[in-house]
């Protein structure tokens, strides 16, 4: 009776969502290039895109800009960068009901004789690992200026640790001492570093007496009018060189936390069952 | 005259629409987990689509060649640049920073999810939910 009633909401779906195309089609899938055309409400220039797109590189006005050139970036961790700390969270609950769905599974002791793929593979494996963790690293320190950034290359310097886990075995990592606890470490630091940065200018402007915001990043103007001015902000360039701020901590913050993340999972999933047989389970 | 635009997206567009019936029908009614994992996977890739073909944007001017919607040479900088830049060529940033996460927590909930489908196979032998459902554990 249930999935009589599942298969009839999904031939609705799909008959619905075939009329609303045929109803709509070639006139309103492509946004024509008047969408960012400035309406009167609050004087012009008030389409959400347009603003963010404006302001997220304008040194013209400092009070409003995030001063990264990567539009992104500014938003996953400026314009709404609560969004982002709470995904982040989402993401610290997944790892973290993984690990509590294994639990007692990784105390294994490594059998004699050689274990992995064939030395071809191995070697290719010793080139391309450090490669992949380059690259990610790349991604992940120029969050601010090119595409990419904290996730894109915690998940690309990830990969890394999933090759080697495939290629040389679990057994590997346990002599080279990467333990879940290890990965852990340099998960849970990762997050503190975020929380900080979340709170610096707030934990600044309680230090200087003067007003400051959680999550602020540049100097801000509150106020309809701009009358009341907020100064603390972090700076945007160290020694000549573009930061943007919070920007650069958050991405290296961010990287950490997902790259041990992911290899915690990938470690899990790894286990022998003979070692779950033995071991845990119980 | 067809315009070809319009064509290719609304192949996309209904291509996508059968995706998202697709792999509700695989959720509710596949019993095996693993395949109810992989319609999951395809129905946030879907959902995901959708909101990066929301923030697309036609270009301007057809007879003008397409120039990178990238914010270049921001070292010696104007406002008119600036400004042409976030009016006329970038497209909407918003439905990308979103996907972008929804992206690494999809692949983190998903990777929980296969650890525990892995789970239910040691500890049951099976990854079928008809005879999960009769062990009552």
């Amino acid at each position: 009776m249930n999935r009589d009633v599942i298969g009839l909401i999904v031939l609705l779906a799909l008959i619905i969502g075939f009329s609303l195309l045929l109803s709509i089609a070639g006139k309103y899938y492509i946004p024509n290039p008047e969408s960012r055309k400035p309406t009167e409400i609050f004087g012009g220039n008030n389409q959400l895109a347009y603003l963010y797109l404006k302001y997220t590189y304008y040194p013209n006005d400092t009070s409003r800009t995030v001063l990264s050139p990567e539009a992104v970036t500014a938003i996953v961790w400026d314009f709404r960068g609560l969004d982002t700390l709470f995904e982040t969270t989402v993401f610290y609950l997944a790892i973290i009901g993984a690990l509590a769905l294994g639990r007692g599974l990784i105390k294994i002791e490594k059998p004699v004789g050689e274990h992995g793929l064939s030395i071809i593979v191995k070697t290719v494996t010793r080139l391309t690992s450090v490669l992949i963790v380059t690259v990610a690293a790349s991604i992940a320190l120029h969050g601010h200026l090119t595409p990419g950034g904290g996730f894109q290359g915690g998940s690309a310097a990830a990969v890394a640790p999933l090759l080697i886990l495939i290629i040389f075995s679990i057994y590997y990592f346990l002599e080279k001492g990467i333990s879940k606890t290890l990965m852990l470490i340099i998960r849970s630091i990762g997050l503190i570093v975020i929380g900080l940065v979340a709170i610096s200018c707030f934990i600044i402007g309680v230090i200087q007496g003067s007003e400051a915001f959680v999550f602020q990043n540049q100097r801000k103007i509150v106020g309809v009018y701009g009358e009341h001015s907020i100064e603390v902000s972090l700076p945007s360039h160290i020694a000549g060189e573009l930061i943007s701020g919070t920007l650069w901590f958050f991405n290296i913050a961010e990287f950490f936390a997902v790259m041990a993340g992911f290899t915690i999972v990938f470690m899990l999933l790894f286990v022998p069952e003979k070692a779950f047989r033995e071991g845990g389970g119980k | 005259m067809i315009d070809l635009y319009v064509y290719f997206l609304t192949l996309v567009m209904v291509s996508m629409v059968a995706n998202t019936a697709l792999s509700i029908y695989g959720i509710f009614f596949r019993p095996s987990m693993i395949k109810k994992i992989i319609a999951l996977t395809i129905l946030g890739d879907t959902a995901n689509t959708f909101a990066i073909i929301i923030g697309y944007k036609r270009w301007v001017n057809p007879e003008t060649p397409v120039t990178t919607p990238v914010l270049l040479n921001y070292t010696n900088i104007n406002k008119t640049y600036i400004e042409e830049f976030a009016k006329m060529r970038a497209v909407d940033p918003l439905p990308q920073a979103l996907v972008l996460t929804a992206i690494v927590i999809g692949l983190a909930v998903n990777l929980y999810l296969v650890f525990l489908t892995l789970q239910t196979y040691r500890l049951y032998g099976t990854t079928d939910v008809r005879e999960i459902r009769r062990l009552r554990g």
